[in-house]
C-alpha cells in the first residue's frame, strides 16, 4: 500500500490516516473538520491582537 | 460564566475587554465546544456500547442499512452537553433569549432521551407513545412561542412582564410592535403583523416542525448534523445582525436586544455537531438518536424565532423541508392512488439511495445543497 500511495504522490499524513484501518470518507471529513477550525482560529485573530 | 470572570479582571487589566465582544466569544465556544466532543465523545461511545445502547433498524428500509444494527444510539447527548457545558461558560447568562433556547433545547432532548431510551434499554419498539411524544413537545413550543412573543416584542426582561399584562389588560386585543411581524425575505418594506395569537401559532410550528424534520432526516450517518450545523451558522449571522443597533438599522432588519448573544449559542451548536460529526461520519460510531434530532431542530426553530427569520430558516434548511414534504406527500399519495408510490421509499434520502447513489454520495451532496440554500438566505441580509 506505502509504494501504491507514494506512486499516485499522496501525503504522508493522509497515508497515515489510512494505514489505521479507516474506511475512505472518515479521514476525510475529519481533515475537514480540522481546517474548519484551524480556519476559525485564523479568523480569531482579526480581534484577538 | 467566564464573561463574568472577564469582566471581574477586565478592572484591573484592560486585555480581558477583549472577551466581550460576542463575535470572540462565539469563535471560542465553537472550538471549546469541538474540545468537549472530541475529548468526551470516545468514553460515551465505549459506554454506550458497554450498556448495549444500540441502534434498531427498520427492516423495511434499505437492506445496505441492516448492517448499522447495534450501532451505538443516544449520542445526541454528547452534542447537548457540549453545548450546555459551552453556552454556560461563554454565554452571557443575564440574557433571557440563552435561557429560552437553552430551556427549549433540553426540553426537546429530554423527550428524545425518553423515547429512545425506551426502545433501546427497555426493548420497547414503540418507545414513548407518538400521542405523548406529540403532547410534550407540543406543550415545551406552545410555552415558548407565548413567551417569545412578549420576550421579543419587550425591550428588556423587566418590561416583558409589563407587556404581557397590558396584553391582558386590553382584553387579548392589543398588537405586538412592529418587530414581531413576520419578515419577508428580499422586501424591506413587507412585513405582515400577526398579532399575538398570529406570532404564537407561526412560532409553535416552527420550532415543532423544525424539530420533527431534523429528526426526519437523521437517517443517514452526518446527514443530519451537517445542515444543521451549517443553518446555525447562517442563523447566527442574522443573530448578530438583528442584536446590534447599528448593523440592524443599516440593513433595515428590526433590532431585537439581545438577540446577538444567541450568536455564542450557535457557534457552541457549530463545534458540537462538527466534534458529533467527528464520530458520526460513514460509517459511523454513534448515532445521534431523537434525543439529539428533536433537540437540534427546535434549538434552530427558536434561534429562528428570535431573530425573526422564520421564512429564511424555511429556505435554508430547505434539505430538511424536502425530507418532511417526502415522506407527507408519500402517505398522502399512497393512501389516494390505492398503494402507488411517487418515491422508491421516503424519507427523501432513501429514494436516492435505492436509485443507486452510495450512502456517502447521498450525505455529501445534500451538504452541498444545504451549503448553497444557506448562501442563498444570507444573501437577503443585503438583497431587499
Amino acid at each position: 500500500m506505502k509504494k501504491n500511495c507514494a506512486t499516485v504522490g499522496m501525503g504522508e499524513t493522509h497515508m497515515r490516516a489510512r494505514a489505521h484501518v479507516m474506511a475512505t470518507p472518515i479521514p476525510t471529513v475529519r481533515f475537514w473538520i480540522i481546517t474548519m477550525m484551524l480556519v476559525l482560529f485564523g479568523l480569531s485573530t482579526l480581534k484577538l491582537r | 460564566m467566564l464573561l463574568a470572570f472577564s469582566q471581574w479582571f477586565a478592572q484591573d487589566v484592560r486585555a480581558f475587554n477583549v472577551f466581550q465582544y460576542i463575535t470572540l466569544r462565539a469563535v471560542l465556544a465553537t472550538l471549546t465546544a469541538l474540545a468537549i466532543s472530541l475529548l468526551a465523545g470516545p468514553l460515551m461511545i465505549r459506554k454506550l456500547t458497554a450498556y448495549k445502547i444500540g441502534q434498531a433498524v427498520r427492516d423495511d428500509g434499505p437492506k445496505s442499512h441492516l448492517t448499522k444494527a447495534g450501532t451505538p444510539t443516544m449520542g445526541g447527548a454528547l452534542l447537548l452537553l457540549s453545548m450546555l457545558i459551552t453556552t454556560l461558560l461563554w454565554g452571557d447568562l443575564s440574557n433571557r433569549f440563552v435561557w429560552i433556547v437553552l430551556v427549549v433545547t433540553f426540553g426537546f432532548g429530554a423527550i428524545g432521551w425518553v423515547d429512545d431510551y425506551r426502545k433501546v434499554v427497555h426493548r420497547d419498539s414503540k418507545g414513548l407513545a407518538s400521542r405523548w411524544k406529540f403532547f410534550w413537545t407540543a406543550l415545551i413550543a406552545l410555552v415558548a412561542a407565548v413567551y417569545l412573543a412578549f420576550a421579543v416584542s419587550a425591550p428588556s426582561t423587566s418590561r416583558l412582564l409589563e407587556l404581557f399584562m397590558a396584553w391582558v389588560g386590553s382584553g387579548f386585543s392589543m398588537d405586538l410592535p412592529s418587530k414581531a411581524d413576520l419578515i419577508v425575505p428580499f422586501f424591506k418594506n413587507i412585513a405582515y403583523p400577526l398579532g399575538v395569537f398570529g406570532f404564537i401559532t407561526l412560532s409553535f410550528f416552527v420550532i415543532l416542525g423544525t424539530s420533527h424534520a431534523v429528526n426526519m432526516t437523521d437517517g443517514l450517518d452526518g446527514l443530519a448534523i451537517m445542515p444543521a450545523v451549517m443553518v446555525a451558522g447562517g442563523l447566527g449571522v442574522f443573530a448578530m445582525v438583528t442584536g446590534r443597533i447599528d448593523y440592524s438599522r443599516y440593513l433595515l432588519f428590526p433590532y431585537i436586544p439581545g438577540a446577538a448573544e444567541l450568536t455564542v449559542f450557535c457557534g457552541a451548536l457549530i463545534g458540537a455537531g462538527l466534534g458529533f460529526l467527528w464520530f458520526n461520519a460513514y460509517p459511523a460510531e454513534v448515532f445521534m438518536g431523537d434525543v439529539g434530532a428533536l433537540a437540534l431542530g427546535a434549538a434552530l426553530g427558536t434561534v429562528a424565532v428570535i431573530v425573526r427569520q422564520e421564512i429564511v430558516l424555511f429556505i435554508m434548511g430547505g434539505v430538511f423541508v424536502a425530507e418532511t414534504l417526502s415522506v407527507m406527500i408519500q402517505v398522502l399519495y399512497f393512501k389516494w392512488s390505492g398503494g402507488k408510490r411517487i418515491f422508491r421509499m421516503a424519507p427523501l434520502h432513501h429514494h436516492f439511495e435505492l436509485s443507486g447513489w452510495k450512502e456517502s454520495q447521498v450525505v455529501v451532496r445534500f451538504w452541498i445543497i444545504t451549503m448553497m440554500l444557506v448562501l442563498f438566505g444570507l444573501t437577503t441580509l443585503k438583497l431587499r
